[in-house]
């Protein structure tokens, strides 16, 4: 099962190809799996800018280099620190296997140990880097493991929107449920809520720019605020290259070790 | 001569900022620490400072097109004023499309154990300090060409090492000096070691073969080596006379070969390695020493050994939990040896985060089965603005023999403030 994934893939997931035919006769369900199956293209290479704000307003910034391949259900993804200065050439890696019931495959490289480890694929609810966002938040969810459900259609930007509940079937997941904002006819999820346990508001994710690049939807910069912690953490790609063709060799043991120059 | 190593150390640096100038500053990236550590002895009465350094690492990158250069240069300055410096690493890599070349002085390190070193036997240890320091001040560079063939998910590596570079063991005037036990009355004249001739005959080979795929990593490994640690043998010094012995240390010949993996089983990180070494030198127990020499032996015995480690690694409520099980056999076993036929030693770590990872709490520790003595490394480290952490901590030797009990009056308390650029 897929489950880490860069912000990058999330974005693009998140947008949707265009489809407006019989759009309002769909199903929480249908409109969620057009999301989700939206095409992603072949490769994606970016820098990720994550900056996180506390309730002091002090500011924090995580730069990192990302390299993601498609292999059809599976997928390939490595990733570089950049910055803070302490975690710079710390590399991470994941395999993904998406039709399948098989845990990620994942390791890190820690410079100053010099070694490639084999690190748990089962912390999905773990904050990425500090950051406001949970490595299942950056992932893209099946939408088999929620049921969905059409709670209502809202104006955000000018964008017509569905508002969807997806409520997990897995009873101990961490959120209780989520509230997602999709645009009728894009399938870009503009806003989403997260439902902690006990029901009440955690998190509000929302999109504040997005584009085309060769040909498939981006989202550029969003923001994730954790209102229970006061916390928020804004979330920018630049340099987003897709379709380049990175090479299989690429997402190794000998690249992670390397680093990216 | 230690007038002369400061001036080599710092010629190197020099070089090392004059050679990088030298090129494109573009391509150029450096980075590296200032670190002020300070301990303090609990036990000593007023209380003395374990430790008051001073530390500033620098490492300098130039990436070019078919390779890179690498350097990483430190000085340590203690509170009196004494300096040393040094290179840690200094190599070039070179690299083909399946063929990467690293040449130079540099670190290798093997394995999967956490905080133990079983096939980690390439590069030798700077145990001036014991196993405190971090892992890349622990390990010394070695002058290598290593040589990594990419086939798939498989590696092939080779190592060549042509000069054999030992382990630097604590000062006789340190808090960690070992002690070597002889019985009473006898009184010992202790040699230095001399190291192997700088020959092509003594140079060292270590070859890997490593698989890193889908479900587990696997690695197989070789080596024909010197043992890192001289090996004290005992003559009598006039043969009839008073009980007087010469101990002379000797680096020997050692052969082992090996593995390690790692896999996960329903979100449990499983790790293992494990070695057979071929023909290590043990010390004899002192109390069997006597009539060990009177029987014409040298207080060693030769036998081979195993080394292997069992460890896991789980996550839970947020805690990184790891837990490591090792375990030293000699085979063939003397009841005459020092160590013991079973030496086992267990490690257990647990570590969290807080407030979006700027503070972490960490516990680690090491635990001597045989002789029930231990190592408890209890830190807390917070990250006052990106790249500017201080950590507070201490070590904690429990027990009266073993290696942590011998320091059970060395528990000390630290913090250490280090910047990151």
């Amino acid at each position: 099962m897929k489950k880490i994934h860069s912000a990058i893939l999330m974005l693009v997931l998140l947008a949707a190809a265009a489809g407006t035919a019989g759009a309002e006769t769909l199903s929480g369900l249908q409109i969620m799996e057009k999301v989700y199956a939206r095409p992603k293209g072949p490769d994606i290479q970016s820098e990720l800018t994550m900056t996180l704000i506390n309730s002091r307003g002090s500011k924090r910034v995580r730069t990192i280099r990302q390299f993601i391949k498609d292999y059809g259900a599976d997928e390939k993804k490595i990733m570089f620190f950049v910055a803070p200065a302490d975690v710079k050439n710390t590399s991470f890696m994941t395999w993904s296997y998406g039709n399948s019931s098989k845990a990620d495959d994942m390791w890190i490289y820690l410079p100053a140990l010099k070694k490639v480890k084999r690190i748990s694929s089962e912390s999905k609810s773990d904050y990425f880097m500090g950051s406001d966002f949970t490595y299942d938040d950056m992932g893209n969810r099946l939408p088999k493991d929620d049921t969905h459900k059409i709670i209502g259609e809202e104006k955000i930007n000018g964008e017509d929107c569905y508002v969807v509940e997806s409520t997990p079937k897995n009873p101990d997941y961490f959120y209780s449920r989520t509230v997602s904002w999709i645009v009728k006819g894009e399938w870009i999820g503009m806003k989403k809520e997260f439902y902690d346990e006990d029901g009440e508001l955690l998190k509000t994710l929302t999109i504040n720019s997005y584009k085309k690049v060769n040909g498939y939807w981006v989202i550029t910069s969003m923001e994730m605020d954790n209102v229970q912690k006061n916390h928020k953490t804004i979330m920018e790609l630049k340099d987003v290259k897709i379709g380049r063709g990175i090479r299989d060799s690429f997402f190794t043991e000998r690249m992670m070790k390397r680093g990216i120059k | 001569m230690r007038q002369n190593r400061l001036i080599t150390a710092g010629l190197a640096l020099l070089l090392m900022f004059t050679g990088v100038s030298a090129v494109s500053a573009g391509n150029i990236s450096f980075s590296g620490y200032v670190r002020n550590y300070t301990g303090i002895l609990v036990d000593s009465d007023p209380l003395d400072y374990s430790q008051v350094q001073n530390t500033f690492d620098i490492k300098a990158d130039y990436s070019g097109d078919m390779g890179d250069l690498h350097t990483e240069g430190f000085v340590y300055l203690d509170a009196d004023n004494n300096l040393t410096a040094g290179i840690r690493e200094l190599y070039a890599d070179i690299y083909f499309n399946s063929l990467d070349l690293r040449i130079g002085k540099q670190q290798i390190i093997w394995g999967k154990g956490d905080g133990v070193f079983i096939t980690d036997v390439v590069s030798p240890k700077d145990m001036s300090n014991f196993i405190l320091p971090d892992f890349d001040e622990i390990r010394i560079g070695v002058t290598a060409a290593k040589a990594d063939w990419y086939v798939g998910d498989f590696t092939l590596e080779g190592v060549w090492i042509p000069v054999f570079t030992p382990s630097v063991l604590p000062d006789s005037h340190s808090i960690w000096a070992v002690s070597m036990d002889f019985p009473a009355g006898m009184t010992p004249s202790i040699k230095s070691a001399g190291l192997p001739d700088p020959t092509f005959k003594n140079s060292e080979g270590f070859a890997k073969l490593s698989y890193m795929g889908s479900s587990f990593d696997v690695e197989l490994i070789g080596g024909y080596m010197w043992d890192d640690t001289p090996v004290p043998h005992v003559t009598k010094f006039v043969p009839g006379m008073p009980p007087d012995v010469t101990v002379t240390p000797e680096y020997h010949r050692l052969s082992m070969a090996g593995g390690s993996f790692s896999t996960e089983i329903l979100g449990v990180i499983f790790r293992g390695e494990g070695a057979y070494y071929d023909g290590n030198y043990f010390s004899i127990d002192p109390d069997n020493l006597q009539t060990d020499l009177i029987a014409g032996g040298d207080g060693t015995l030769q036998k081979n050994y195993l080394h292997y480690m069992a460890g896991m690694d789980y996550s839970v409520f947020g805690i990184n939990l790891s837990a490591q099980f090792v375990q030293q056999v000699i085979l063939d076993y003397d009841s005459r040896l020092k160590n013991d036929e079973y030496e086992s030693t267990a490690t257990f770590l647990a570590a969290k985060t807080f407030l979006n990872e700027t503070l972490k709490v960490q516990f680690f520790g090491y635990y001597g089965i045989n002789n029930g003595d231990a190592l408890l490394r209890p830190s807390v480290s917070y990250s006052i603005a990106d790249g500017l952490d201080v950590t507070a901590g201490s070590d904690i030797f429990m027990g009266d023999s073993g290696i942590f009990g011998q320091y059970n009056n060395n528990d000390m308390v630290y913090i250490k403030i280090k910047y990151s650029f």
